[in-house]
């Protein structure tokens, strides 16, 4: 369960002439294996928002507690996916696995064993002694999946994991992505622009506006599970979601609350 | 064929310089400019009869020692400063004023101070080479991808224990580089040190021949010296490219290994 609390974030521009409200009063809470997108305008600090529930940003106000806790930084409860991938570069496809494990000083047979079931799960067979810059975007963030899985943490942070990568293999990931947190079962906060891949990935999709970044509307998914794309595109409430949060991100920021 | 005419095509520059040096030698009839193949002849004897061979020796222990101490101390200041503004602020203006003094000018002081033996010499040495050790590691501490930070955090890495497992990896490239820049620089404060206080090495050897006015051996030592410079650097870059051969390729050398 992860709760936001009047989560407010201010940067200051450089030469400090101005102060730019990222995020203003967020609030609002995700059930514990609820899979929950964030979709807005670019610069609407929905990416500023999973890094402070990562810990590695911190807010300027109010607070997020996760099962309870209060956040302070980073911790392995809490796994971050990258659009960057962010793999370890001299490390191999099994290294940049493995590297968590040897962190936490798994045995060496138990970590050879799960660094084995991740590669599989991943599609990774047959590539795990090659480097980064050996592979394709599409596998590069397979491998970063893969490696944030490997500690098994409750909450994954996705920030824009497919933006960087082809169409045809962005539908291919989506697809794994369910199946896989169909059998882990992991609460997902998933930030992406694309509402297609929000609606067909999540139970609730919070939409944000731009600068102050607040979020305009909370909207529970009344679609089945488990996901198939070709019913879906022909479902009248998913083409209506469509409809309505295309809506909802083009029309701009409503008037602030009083 | 055409390969070994790739392979052979740099060399063409190389004979170029040598032709224009025997062709001046021979138009001018002059002592202090002695034809190409005489000194190649006579650098060859130098280093048959072993004549050369206990200077050399003696040159490149100093240089040992003084890129040893210098990369000991360089390397970590310049990664420690790449991550701490603190730490930058204290050290950059320190470097900032030491950068422009030829190294070499302080040496009357190190005489003093160590007297005329070995350890100005290294002191020389470590001064020189230090700069573009601190300088590349400060530069590739700081341009470390944060994403690859926060991804270590998260799986337990704590942050000191990030300098080991992270910043020293991701930066190893930026390091290498300066480093085969101080290679150079210390072969050039190598043998300024040992024109200065004349004891031995290969600075000595150059200038007690030219006060002999053995014209062609001055030019077979300095021969000899830039063929040391060119396989310290040669070996060197056998070395860089085999600890970083994962890294993404950045831009080409100015001088490729043959």
């Amino acid at each position: 369960m992860i709760v936001f609390d009047d989560v407010t974030k201010r940067f200051v521009t450089a030469g400090r002439a101005q102060t730019i409200i990222a995020l203003q009063g967020i609030s609002t809470s995700v059930a514990e294996g609820e899979f929950v997108s964030i979709v807005g305008p670019s610069g609407c600090g929905k990416s500023t928002l999973l890094y402070i529930v990562g810990g590695f940003v911190q807010s300027s106000s109010g607070r997020v507690l996760v099962d309870g806790r209060p956040v302070t930084g980073p911790g392995t409860d809490r796994g971050p996916v990258f659009q960057e991938f962010a793999l370890f570069p001299w490390k191999t496809v099994r290294g940049n696995i493995l590297y968590s494990l040897v962190e936490q000083k798994m045995p060496r047979a138990e970590a050879e064993e799960r660094v084995a079931y991740l590669v599989d799960l991943v599609h990774l067979r047959g590539y795990e002694e090659l480097y980064p810059k050996e592979l394709s975007g599409g596998m590069k963030q397979r491998v970063a999946i893969a490696r944030t899985l490997a500690y098994n943490p409750a909450i994954l942070l996705m920030d824009e994991p497919f933006g960087a990568i082809d169409a045809h293999t962005r539908t291919r990931l989506q697809d794994e992505l369910l199946s896989i947190w169909e059998t882990e079962r992991k609460t997902v906060l998933f930030v992406t622009h694309a509402v297609d891949e929000a609606i067909y990935l999540s139970d609730r999709v919070l939409v944000m506006t731009q600068s102050p970044g607040r979020i305009k509307a909370d909207i529970r998914l009344d679609l089945p599970r488990p996901r198939r794309r070709e019913e879906l595109l022909l479902d009248r409430r998913y083409q209506q979601y469509m409809i309505d949060i295309g809506r909802l991100i083009e029309n701009g920021p409503e008037a602030p609350p009083p | 064929m055409t390969a070994l005419a790739d392979r052979l095509r740099p060399l063409v520059a190389v004979v170029f310089l040598l032709a224009l040096w025997q062709a001046a030698s021979l138009l001018l009839q002059e002592d202090y400019l002695p034809p190409a193949t005489a000194v190649l002849a006579d650098a060859g004897q130098l280093l048959a009869s072993g004549a050369l061979i206990p200077d050399i020796l003696s040159s490149l222990g100093r240089l040992a020692w003084g890129f040893a101490f210098g990369i000991v101390l360089g390397i970590p200041l310049g990664l420690v400063s790449g991550r701490s503004e603190r730490i930058n602020d204290f050290v950059a203006p320190l470097l900032a004023l030491f950068y422009p003094v030829p190294k070499a000018a302080l040496m009357p002081i190190f005489l003093l101070w160590f007297g005329a033996g070995d350890i100005s010499k290294i002191v020389i040495i470590i001064m020189s080479v230090s700069l573009p050790l601190v300088y590349h590691s400060y530069q590739g501490a700081k341009s470390v991808d944060a994403k690859l930070l926060w991804s270590a955090a998260a799986m337990g890495t704590g942050r000191l224990r990030q300098f080991w497992k992270i910043i020293l990896p991701a930066s190893l490239p930026e390091v290498l580089l300066g480093t085969r820049v101080a290679i150079v620089i210390g072969v050039i404060a190598m043998v300024s040190s040992e024109m200065i206080v004349r004891q031995n090495g290969v600075g000595y050897y150059i200038f007690n021949t030219l006060d002999m006015a053995e014209y062609q051996t001055t030019y077979a030592v300095i021969v000899v010296v830039a063929a040391m410079g060119y396989a310290l650097d040669w070996l060197f870059e056998r070395v860089r490219l085999r600890l970083t051969f994962w890294a993404p390729e950045r831009r080409a050398p100015l001088v490729e290994p043959a």
